[in-house]
Protein backbone atom coordinates (compact mmCIF):
# COMPACT_ATOMS: atom_id res chain seq x y z
CA UNK A 1 0.00 0.00 0.00
CA UNK A 2 2.62 2.34 1.14
CA UNK A 3 4.03 1.32 -2.50
CA UNK A 4 1.58 2.31 -4.26
CA UNK A 5 0.86 6.06 -3.04
CA UNK A 6 4.27 6.23 -4.35
CA UNK A 7 3.23 5.55 -8.12
CA UNK A 8 0.98 8.27 -8.87
CA UNK A 9 2.14 9.83 -12.37
CA UNK A 10 1.28 12.96 -10.93
CA UNK A 11 5.21 13.42 -9.76
CA UNK A 12 5.02 12.27 -5.94
CA UNK A 13 6.63 9.46 -7.40
CA UNK A 14 9.92 11.86 -7.92
CA UNK A 15 9.15 13.40 -5.02
CA UNK A 16 8.60 10.30 -2.84
CA UNK A 17 11.98 9.22 -4.73
CA UNK A 18 14.01 12.47 -3.99
CA UNK A 19 13.20 12.17 -0.37
CA UNK A 20 14.30 8.46 -0.39
CA UNK A 21 17.69 9.59 -2.14
CA UNK A 22 17.92 12.39 0.48
CA UNK A 23 17.80 10.22 3.17
CA UNK A 24 20.00 7.55 1.72
CA UNK A 25 22.98 10.17 0.56
CA UNK A 26 22.55 11.98 4.20
CA UNK A 27 23.04 8.38 6.22
CA UNK A 28 25.72 6.55 4.04
CA UNK A 29 27.76 9.53 2.68
CA UNK A 30 29.61 7.18 0.14
CA UNK A 31 26.94 6.08 -2.17
CA UNK A 32 26.59 8.55 -4.57
CA UNK A 33 22.69 9.35 -5.85
CA UNK A 34 22.45 9.20 -9.37
CA UNK A 35 18.76 9.22 -10.32
CA UNK A 36 17.50 6.01 -11.43
CA UNK A 37 17.03 6.86 -15.29
CA UNK A 38 14.92 3.75 -17.37
CA UNK A 39 15.59 3.01 -20.79
CA UNK A 40 14.56 5.06 -23.25
CA UNK A 41 12.49 2.47 -24.50
CA UNK A 42 10.47 1.97 -21.01
CA UNK A 43 10.53 5.79 -20.67
CA UNK A 44 8.90 6.09 -24.41
CA UNK A 45 5.59 3.57 -22.77
CA UNK A 46 5.86 5.45 -19.58
CA UNK A 47 5.44 8.54 -21.23
CA UNK A 48 2.66 7.50 -23.75
CA UNK A 49 1.16 6.16 -20.42
CA UNK A 50 1.18 9.19 -18.81
CA UNK A 51 0.01 10.67 -21.76
CA UNK A 52 -3.28 8.70 -22.31
CA UNK A 53 -4.05 9.57 -18.96
CA UNK A 54 -4.21 13.02 -19.09
CA UNK A 55 -5.65 13.53 -22.60
CA UNK A 56 -8.41 10.69 -22.76
CA UNK A 57 -9.89 9.90 -19.45
CA UNK A 58 -11.54 12.99 -18.89
CA UNK A 59 -15.08 11.66 -18.51
CA UNK A 60 -16.91 14.68 -19.91
CA UNK A 61 -15.04 14.76 -23.25
CA UNK A 62 -17.29 14.58 -26.33
CA UNK A 63 -17.16 10.60 -28.11
CA UNK A 64 -15.44 12.20 -31.42
CA UNK A 65 -13.16 14.63 -29.36
CA UNK A 66 -11.82 11.40 -27.88
CA UNK A 67 -11.46 9.03 -30.70
CA UNK A 68 -9.49 11.93 -32.35
CA UNK A 69 -6.97 12.17 -29.50
CA UNK A 70 -7.15 8.24 -29.86
CA UNK A 71 -5.98 8.12 -33.32
CA UNK A 72 -3.37 11.00 -32.98
CA UNK A 73 -2.07 8.96 -29.95
CA UNK A 74 -1.98 5.88 -31.99
CA UNK A 75 -0.44 6.66 -35.06
CA UNK A 76 2.25 8.40 -33.04
CA UNK A 77 2.70 5.83 -31.38
CA UNK A 78 2.07 2.27 -32.45
CA UNK A 79 2.76 0.74 -35.86
CA UNK A 80 -0.57 0.43 -37.04
CA UNK A 81 0.26 -1.06 -40.28
CA UNK A 82 2.89 -3.55 -38.84
CA UNK A 83 0.20 -4.76 -36.75
CA UNK A 84 -2.41 -4.72 -39.56
CA UNK A 85 -0.16 -6.36 -41.50
CA UNK A 86 1.15 -9.23 -39.47
CA UNK A 87 -2.68 -9.74 -38.26
CA UNK A 88 -3.48 -11.02 -41.52
CA UNK A 89 -0.22 -13.29 -42.21
CA UNK A 90 0.08 -14.52 -45.61
CA UNK A 91 -2.60 -13.08 -47.15
CA UNK A 92 -1.30 -9.66 -46.96
CA UNK A 93 0.94 -10.51 -49.88
CA UNK A 94 -2.42 -11.59 -51.98
CA UNK A 95 -4.54 -8.27 -51.35
CA UNK A 96 -5.29 -6.10 -54.13
CA UNK A 97 -3.66 -2.56 -53.50
CA UNK A 98 -7.52 -1.47 -52.78
CA UNK A 99 -8.17 -4.62 -50.58
CA UNK A 100 -5.26 -3.80 -48.59
CA UNK A 101 -6.24 0.28 -48.50
CA UNK A 102 -9.75 -0.91 -47.17
CA UNK A 103 -8.63 -2.94 -44.83
CA UNK A 104 -6.05 -0.96 -42.98
CA UNK A 105 -8.61 1.62 -42.54
CA UNK A 106 -11.48 -0.21 -41.23
CA UNK A 107 -8.52 -2.17 -38.96
CA UNK A 108 -7.52 0.93 -37.78
CA UNK A 109 -11.14 2.07 -36.95
CA UNK A 110 -11.70 -1.01 -35.06
CA UNK A 111 -8.55 -0.53 -32.87
CA UNK A 112 -9.70 3.71 -32.46
CA UNK A 113 -12.83 2.41 -31.50
CA UNK A 114 -12.23 -0.57 -28.97
CA UNK A 115 -9.82 2.00 -27.26
CA UNK A 116 -12.05 5.03 -27.15
CA UNK A 117 -14.51 3.21 -25.77
CA UNK A 118 -11.70 2.01 -23.37
CA UNK A 119 -11.03 5.03 -21.59
CA UNK A 120 -14.52 6.48 -21.81
CA UNK A 121 -14.72 3.81 -19.13
CA UNK A 122 -11.69 4.81 -17.37
CA UNK A 123 -11.93 4.11 -13.75
CA UNK A 124 -8.68 5.04 -11.83
CA UNK A 125 -6.13 2.84 -13.02
CA UNK A 126 -2.23 3.79 -13.41
CA UNK A 127 0.85 2.96 -15.71
CA UNK A 128 3.68 1.84 -13.78
CA UNK A 129 6.97 0.75 -16.36
CA UNK A 130 9.62 -0.80 -14.33
CA UNK A 131 12.23 -2.02 -17.44
CA UNK A 132 13.04 -2.68 -20.69
CA UNK A 133 15.17 -5.79 -22.10
CA UNK A 134 16.03 -5.83 -25.84
CA UNK A 135 14.18 -9.07 -28.00
CA UNK A 136 16.28 -9.63 -31.03
CA UNK A 137 18.44 -6.62 -32.92
CA UNK A 138 15.32 -4.12 -32.97
CA UNK A 139 12.62 -4.71 -30.52
CA UNK A 140 12.61 -4.73 -26.62
CA UNK A 141 10.38 -5.79 -23.98
CA UNK A 142 8.59 -3.13 -21.76
CA UNK A 143 7.58 -4.72 -18.32
CA UNK A 144 4.84 -2.63 -16.54
CA UNK A 145 2.05 -3.29 -14.60
CA UNK A 146 -1.71 -1.38 -14.36
CA UNK A 147 -2.47 -0.62 -10.86
CA UNK A 148 -6.57 -0.44 -10.47
CA UNK A 149 -8.46 0.61 -7.28
CA UNK A 150 -10.94 -2.56 -6.77
CA UNK A 151 -8.55 -5.33 -8.24
CA UNK A 152 -4.95 -6.24 -8.48
CA UNK A 153 -2.35 -5.16 -10.58
CA UNK A 154 -2.22 -6.42 -14.58
CA UNK A 155 1.10 -7.25 -15.13
CA UNK A 156 1.46 -6.01 -19.36
CA UNK A 157 4.41 -5.86 -21.76
CA UNK A 158 4.92 -3.89 -24.79
CA UNK A 159 6.93 -4.87 -27.80
CA UNK A 160 8.67 -1.73 -29.19
CA UNK A 161 10.72 -1.89 -32.17
CA UNK A 162 13.30 1.13 -33.14
CA UNK A 163 12.53 2.22 -36.31
CA UNK A 164 13.30 5.09 -38.72
CA UNK A 165 10.94 7.21 -37.53
CA UNK A 166 11.57 6.81 -33.73
CA UNK A 167 10.44 4.17 -31.13
CA UNK A 168 6.94 2.31 -32.43
CA UNK A 169 4.51 -0.38 -30.15
CA UNK A 170 3.97 -3.90 -32.18
CA UNK A 171 2.09 -5.43 -29.59
CA UNK A 172 0.84 -5.44 -25.92
CA UNK A 173 1.23 -8.46 -23.54
CA UNK A 174 -0.91 -9.82 -21.05
CA UNK A 175 -0.79 -12.61 -18.33
CA UNK A 176 1.26 -13.95 -21.14
CA UNK A 177 -1.08 -13.26 -24.33
CA UNK A 178 0.11 -11.31 -27.14
CA UNK A 179 -3.03 -8.74 -28.78
CA UNK A 180 -1.27 -9.79 -32.19
CA UNK A 181 -1.46 -13.18 -32.13
CA UNK A 182 -5.03 -13.15 -30.73
CA UNK A 183 -6.03 -10.78 -33.16
CA UNK A 184 -4.32 -13.09 -36.03
CA UNK A 185 -6.02 -15.86 -34.76
CA UNK A 186 -9.21 -13.81 -34.39
CA UNK A 187 -9.17 -12.64 -38.49
CA UNK A 188 -7.46 -15.84 -39.65
CA UNK A 189 -10.35 -17.57 -38.55
CA UNK A 190 -13.00 -15.22 -40.32
CA UNK A 191 -10.79 -15.45 -43.34
CA UNK A 192 -11.00 -18.93 -43.62
CA UNK A 193 -14.70 -18.96 -42.49
CA UNK A 194 -16.40 -16.37 -43.68
CA UNK A 195 -15.04 -16.15 -47.50
CA UNK A 196 -11.27 -14.90 -47.53
CA UNK A 197 -10.18 -11.49 -47.19
CA UNK A 198 -13.33 -9.96 -48.47
CA UNK A 199 -14.97 -11.54 -45.83
CA UNK A 200 -12.92 -10.03 -43.34
CA UNK A 201 -12.96 -6.75 -44.52
CA UNK A 202 -16.99 -7.03 -44.80
CA UNK A 203 -17.01 -8.15 -41.33
CA UNK A 204 -14.71 -5.12 -40.25
CA UNK A 205 -16.93 -2.89 -42.35
CA UNK A 206 -19.96 -4.03 -40.15
CA UNK A 207 -18.34 -4.00 -37.09
CA UNK A 208 -17.53 -0.32 -37.66
CA UNK A 209 -21.17 0.62 -38.56
CA UNK A 210 -22.09 -0.83 -35.16
CA UNK A 211 -19.74 0.79 -33.94
CA UNK A 212 -20.78 4.21 -34.94
CA UNK A 213 -24.21 3.16 -33.96
CA UNK B 1 14.73 -19.72 8.84
CA UNK B 2 11.57 -21.13 9.00
CA UNK B 3 11.08 -21.17 5.08
CA UNK B 4 14.91 -23.16 5.20
CA UNK B 5 13.62 -25.38 7.31
CA UNK B 6 10.99 -26.31 5.23
CA UNK B 7 12.53 -27.06 2.59
CA UNK B 8 14.82 -28.82 3.59
CA UNK B 9 12.08 -30.96 5.42
CA UNK B 10 10.08 -31.18 1.51
CA UNK B 11 13.45 -32.18 -0.53
CA UNK B 12 14.64 -34.56 2.01
CA UNK B 13 10.86 -36.39 1.96
CA UNK B 14 10.36 -36.12 -1.57
CA UNK B 15 13.87 -36.64 -2.92
CA UNK B 16 13.73 -39.89 -3.87
CA UNK B 17 9.95 -39.81 -6.28
CA UNK B 18 12.27 -36.76 -7.69
CA UNK B 19 15.05 -38.47 -8.46
CA UNK B 20 12.94 -40.77 -10.83
CA UNK B 21 11.36 -38.50 -12.69
CA UNK B 22 13.57 -36.23 -13.10
CA UNK B 23 15.15 -38.25 -15.40
CA UNK B 24 12.49 -37.64 -18.22
CA UNK B 25 11.93 -33.75 -17.73
CA UNK B 26 12.33 -32.05 -21.11
CA UNK B 27 12.73 -28.11 -21.48
CA UNK B 28 10.01 -26.63 -22.86
CA UNK B 29 10.73 -24.27 -26.20
CA UNK B 30 12.22 -21.22 -24.85
CA UNK B 31 10.73 -19.10 -27.66
CA UNK B 32 7.42 -18.97 -29.14
CA UNK B 33 6.43 -17.21 -32.36
CA UNK B 34 2.82 -17.07 -33.78
CA UNK B 35 3.12 -21.03 -35.43
CA UNK B 36 4.22 -22.49 -31.79
CA UNK B 37 0.86 -20.33 -30.49
CA UNK B 38 -1.37 -22.53 -32.75
CA UNK B 39 -3.19 -25.68 -31.56
CA UNK B 40 -5.09 -28.47 -33.90
CA UNK B 41 -8.86 -28.65 -33.72
CA UNK B 42 -10.14 -31.17 -35.15
CA UNK B 43 -13.17 -31.44 -32.83
CA UNK B 44 -14.28 -27.42 -33.71
CA UNK B 45 -17.79 -27.92 -34.49
CA UNK B 46 -18.22 -29.63 -31.47
CA UNK B 47 -16.36 -27.20 -29.16
CA UNK B 48 -18.17 -24.46 -31.10
CA UNK B 49 -21.48 -25.61 -29.45
CA UNK B 50 -20.24 -26.18 -26.33
CA UNK B 51 -18.10 -23.12 -26.40
CA UNK B 52 -22.01 -21.19 -27.47
CA UNK B 53 -23.30 -23.38 -24.52
CA UNK B 54 -21.16 -21.74 -22.06
CA UNK B 55 -21.99 -18.87 -23.43
CA UNK B 56 -25.53 -18.72 -22.77
CA UNK B 57 -25.09 -20.15 -19.36
CA UNK B 58 -22.54 -17.61 -18.73
CA UNK B 59 -24.21 -14.57 -19.86
CA UNK B 60 -27.60 -15.61 -18.03
CA UNK B 61 -25.67 -16.96 -14.98
CA UNK B 62 -22.29 -17.26 -13.81
CA UNK B 63 -20.92 -13.78 -14.80
CA UNK B 64 -24.39 -11.85 -13.15
CA UNK B 65 -23.71 -13.98 -10.16
CA UNK B 66 -19.94 -12.68 -10.61
CA UNK B 67 -20.60 -9.79 -10.94
CA UNK B 68 -23.04 -9.68 -7.70
CA UNK B 69 -20.16 -11.46 -6.00
CA UNK B 70 -17.59 -8.04 -6.89
CA UNK B 71 -19.92 -5.59 -6.11
CA UNK B 72 -20.98 -7.18 -2.69
CA UNK B 73 -17.91 -8.05 -1.29
CA UNK B 74 -15.10 -6.02 -0.57
CA UNK B 75 -11.41 -6.61 -1.98
CA UNK B 76 -10.13 -7.38 1.25
CA UNK B 77 -12.52 -10.51 1.61
CA UNK B 78 -12.48 -11.70 -1.33
CA UNK B 79 -8.47 -11.49 -1.66
CA UNK B 80 -8.80 -13.29 1.73
CA UNK B 81 -11.27 -15.94 -0.07
CA UNK B 82 -9.19 -16.79 -2.58
CA UNK B 83 -5.80 -17.19 -0.41
CA UNK B 84 -7.84 -19.21 1.57
CA UNK B 85 -8.86 -21.85 -1.23
CA UNK B 86 -4.99 -21.27 -2.87
CA UNK B 87 -3.73 -22.81 0.59
CA UNK B 88 -6.12 -25.35 0.25
CA UNK B 89 -4.83 -26.53 -3.11
CA UNK B 90 -1.44 -26.04 -2.05
CA UNK B 91 -0.46 -29.58 -1.63
CA UNK B 92 -1.34 -30.40 -5.73
CA UNK B 93 0.83 -27.49 -6.21
CA UNK B 94 3.68 -29.16 -4.62
CA UNK B 95 3.23 -32.01 -6.24
CA UNK B 96 3.06 -31.37 -9.18
CA UNK B 97 6.45 -29.11 -8.69
CA UNK B 98 8.01 -32.42 -7.23
CA UNK B 99 6.96 -34.12 -10.71
CA UNK B 100 8.46 -31.73 -12.55
CA UNK B 101 11.59 -31.92 -10.83
CA UNK B 102 11.36 -27.99 -9.41
CA UNK B 103 12.49 -28.31 -6.00
CA UNK B 104 13.19 -25.20 -5.04
CA UNK B 105 9.46 -24.44 -6.17
CA UNK B 106 8.43 -27.35 -4.36
CA UNK B 107 10.46 -26.08 -1.01
CA UNK B 108 8.78 -22.64 -1.71
CA UNK B 109 5.60 -24.06 -2.29
CA UNK B 110 5.35 -26.05 1.19
CA UNK B 111 7.19 -23.39 3.24
CA UNK B 112 4.11 -21.18 1.60
CA UNK B 113 1.42 -23.43 3.02
CA UNK B 114 3.05 -23.91 6.57
CA UNK B 115 3.52 -19.67 6.91
CA UNK B 116 0.34 -19.40 5.46
CA UNK B 117 -1.97 -21.90 7.65
CA UNK B 118 -0.74 -20.61 10.75
CA UNK B 119 0.93 -16.78 10.85
CA UNK B 120 -1.32 -16.39 7.81
CA UNK B 121 -4.61 -17.88 10.13
CA UNK B 122 -5.72 -20.77 7.70
CA UNK B 123 -4.66 -19.48 4.77
CA UNK B 124 -6.72 -16.15 4.83
CA UNK B 125 -3.84 -13.97 4.64
CA UNK B 126 -0.84 -14.71 2.43
CA UNK B 127 1.68 -13.94 4.59
CA UNK B 128 4.63 -15.54 2.67
CA UNK B 129 4.11 -13.45 -0.68
CA UNK B 130 4.66 -10.42 1.71
CA UNK B 131 8.13 -12.23 2.67
CA UNK B 132 9.23 -12.71 -1.08
CA UNK B 133 7.43 -16.05 -1.15
CA UNK B 134 4.94 -15.75 -4.40
CA UNK B 135 2.80 -17.66 -5.67
CA UNK B 136 2.55 -20.46 -8.70
CA UNK B 137 -0.33 -21.43 -10.65
CA UNK B 138 0.72 -25.63 -10.67
CA UNK B 139 -1.50 -28.37 -12.15
CA UNK B 140 -0.89 -31.75 -13.62
CA UNK B 141 -1.35 -30.53 -17.43
CA UNK B 142 1.93 -28.46 -16.61
CA UNK B 143 3.42 -31.59 -15.76
CA UNK B 144 3.16 -33.46 -18.48
CA UNK B 145 4.38 -30.81 -20.28
CA UNK B 146 7.30 -30.32 -18.22
CA UNK B 147 7.39 -34.03 -19.43
CA UNK B 148 7.54 -33.17 -23.05
CA UNK B 149 3.91 -34.25 -23.91
CA UNK B 150 2.11 -32.05 -26.27
CA UNK B 151 -1.55 -30.75 -26.26
CA UNK B 152 -2.96 -32.95 -28.33
CA UNK B 153 -6.15 -31.16 -29.52
CA UNK B 154 -8.05 -28.11 -28.28
CA UNK B 155 -11.52 -28.96 -25.99
CA UNK B 156 -13.83 -26.43 -24.95
CA UNK B 157 -15.74 -28.65 -21.93
CA UNK B 158 -18.86 -27.85 -20.46
CA UNK B 159 -18.94 -24.92 -17.40
CA UNK B 160 -15.66 -25.66 -17.14
CA UNK B 161 -14.48 -24.01 -20.60
CA UNK B 162 -11.21 -24.29 -23.18
CA UNK B 163 -9.30 -26.70 -22.41
CA UNK B 164 -6.99 -29.40 -23.94
CA UNK B 165 -6.46 -32.70 -23.87
CA UNK B 166 -3.70 -33.10 -21.65
CA UNK B 167 -5.00 -30.04 -19.72
CA UNK B 168 -8.20 -31.68 -19.27
CA UNK B 169 -6.21 -34.79 -17.97
CA UNK B 170 -4.44 -33.24 -15.97
CA UNK B 171 -7.42 -30.96 -14.43
CA UNK B 172 -9.00 -34.72 -13.85
CA UNK B 173 -5.70 -36.31 -12.19
CA UNK B 174 -5.37 -33.01 -9.87
CA UNK B 175 -8.72 -33.35 -8.63
CA UNK B 176 -8.29 -36.84 -8.06
CA UNK B 177 -5.21 -36.68 -6.57
CA UNK B 178 -6.74 -33.50 -4.39
CA UNK B 179 -5.97 -34.69 -0.64
CA UNK B 180 -9.17 -32.29 0.60
CA UNK B 181 -11.20 -33.89 -2.49
CA UNK B 182 -10.34 -37.40 -0.88
CA UNK B 183 -10.69 -35.84 2.93
CA UNK B 184 -14.35 -35.08 2.14
CA UNK B 185 -15.53 -37.80 0.08
CA UNK B 186 -14.08 -40.28 2.65
CA UNK B 187 -16.25 -38.46 5.48
CA UNK B 188 -19.09 -37.70 3.88
CA UNK B 189 -18.72 -33.95 2.91
CA UNK B 190 -18.77 -34.15 -0.54
CA UNK B 191 -20.75 -31.15 -0.41
CA UNK B 192 -17.91 -29.24 0.76
CA UNK B 193 -16.31 -30.43 -1.77
CA UNK B 194 -18.45 -29.25 -4.39
CA UNK B 195 -18.80 -25.92 -2.80
CA UNK B 196 -15.54 -25.11 -2.85
CA UNK B 197 -14.74 -26.12 -6.86
CA UNK B 198 -17.92 -23.50 -7.30
CA UNK B 199 -16.37 -20.83 -4.87
CA UNK B 200 -13.17 -21.62 -7.16
CA UNK B 201 -14.98 -21.41 -10.52
CA UNK B 202 -16.62 -18.23 -9.34
CA UNK B 203 -13.21 -16.25 -7.71
CA UNK B 204 -11.56 -16.94 -11.49
CA UNK B 205 -14.49 -15.56 -13.25
CA UNK B 206 -14.77 -12.73 -11.19
CA UNK B 207 -11.32 -12.07 -11.93
CA UNK B 208 -11.85 -11.51 -15.81
CA UNK B 209 -15.06 -9.95 -15.82
CA UNK B 210 -13.05 -7.05 -17.86
CA UNK B 211 -10.90 -9.41 -20.15
CA UNK B 212 -13.82 -11.55 -20.80
CA UNK B 213 -16.14 -8.39 -21.77
CA UNK B 214 -13.79 -6.88 -23.69
CA UNK B 215 -12.67 -10.04 -25.82
CA UNK B 216 -16.36 -10.48 -26.94
CA UNK B 217 -17.03 -7.23 -27.35
CA UNK B 218 -13.97 -6.59 -30.11
CA UNK B 219 -12.90 -9.82 -31.76
CA UNK B 220 -14.66 -11.09 -34.81
CA UNK B 221 -14.90 -14.22 -33.94
CA UNK B 222 -15.00 -14.77 -30.31
CA UNK B 223 -14.40 -18.66 -30.24
CA UNK B 224 -11.00 -18.23 -32.11
CA UNK B 225 -10.14 -15.21 -30.18
CA UNK B 226 -10.47 -17.61 -26.74
CA UNK B 227 -8.79 -20.36 -28.00
CA UNK B 228 -5.96 -18.21 -28.68
CA UNK B 229 -5.67 -16.52 -25.57
CA UNK B 230 -6.32 -19.88 -23.57
CA UNK B 231 -2.94 -21.59 -25.64
CA UNK B 232 -1.00 -18.81 -25.45
CA UNK B 233 -1.50 -18.11 -21.55
CA UNK B 234 -0.90 -21.76 -20.79
CA UNK B 235 2.09 -21.76 -22.74
CA UNK B 236 3.66 -18.27 -20.50
CA UNK B 237 2.37 -20.39 -17.74
CA UNK B 238 4.51 -23.59 -19.06
CA UNK B 239 7.51 -21.54 -19.97
CA UNK B 240 7.38 -19.79 -16.52
CA UNK B 241 8.47 -23.28 -14.36
CA UNK B 242 11.60 -22.97 -16.72
CA UNK B 243 14.25 -20.94 -15.12
CA UNK B 244 15.96 -21.10 -18.63
CA UNK B 245 12.95 -20.08 -20.35
CA UNK B 246 11.74 -18.06 -18.04
CA UNK B 247 13.77 -14.45 -18.55
CA UNK B 248 13.62 -15.07 -22.04
CA UNK B 249 11.23 -12.39 -23.56
CA UNK B 250 7.50 -13.52 -24.10
CA UNK B 251 7.17 -14.28 -27.20
CA UNK B 252 9.87 -15.45 -28.26
CA UNK B 253 12.23 -13.88 -30.58
CA UNK B 254 12.63 -13.93 -34.28
CA UNK B 255 10.94 -12.38 -37.47
CA UNK B 256 7.67 -13.96 -36.09
CA UNK B 257 5.88 -10.77 -35.11
CA UNK B 258 4.19 -7.86 -36.50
Amino acid sequence: MKMLSGLRPDGSRSLAFFAVSFCTAFLSFTAPVAAKTLPPAAEFVQRLGDTALMSLTDKHLPRKTREERVRKILEDNFDVKAIGRFAIGPYWRQATGAQRKEYMKYFEDLIVETYTSRFEAYSGQTLKVYGARPSGDTDYIVDSKVLQKTAGPIELQWRVRKEDGGLRIVDVIVAGVSMSFTQRSDFMSVIQNEGGLEGLISSLRKRHEENRG
Amino acid sequence: MRQNIAKTFSVALMFSLVIGVSGCAKTPPVTATYQSQQIADPLEPVNRAVFGFNNVLDEALIEPVAKGYNALLPRFVRDAIRNFMRNLQSPVDVANDLLQGRIKNAGVATARFVINSTVGIAGLIDVATKKGMHYRDEDFGQTLASWGVGNGCYLVLPVLGPSTLRDATGTFVDGYADPFRLWTTNTGREGLYYAREALQGLDTRSRLIKPIDDMRKNSLDYYAAARSAYIQHRNALIRANDPQAAGAAPQGLGSDHP
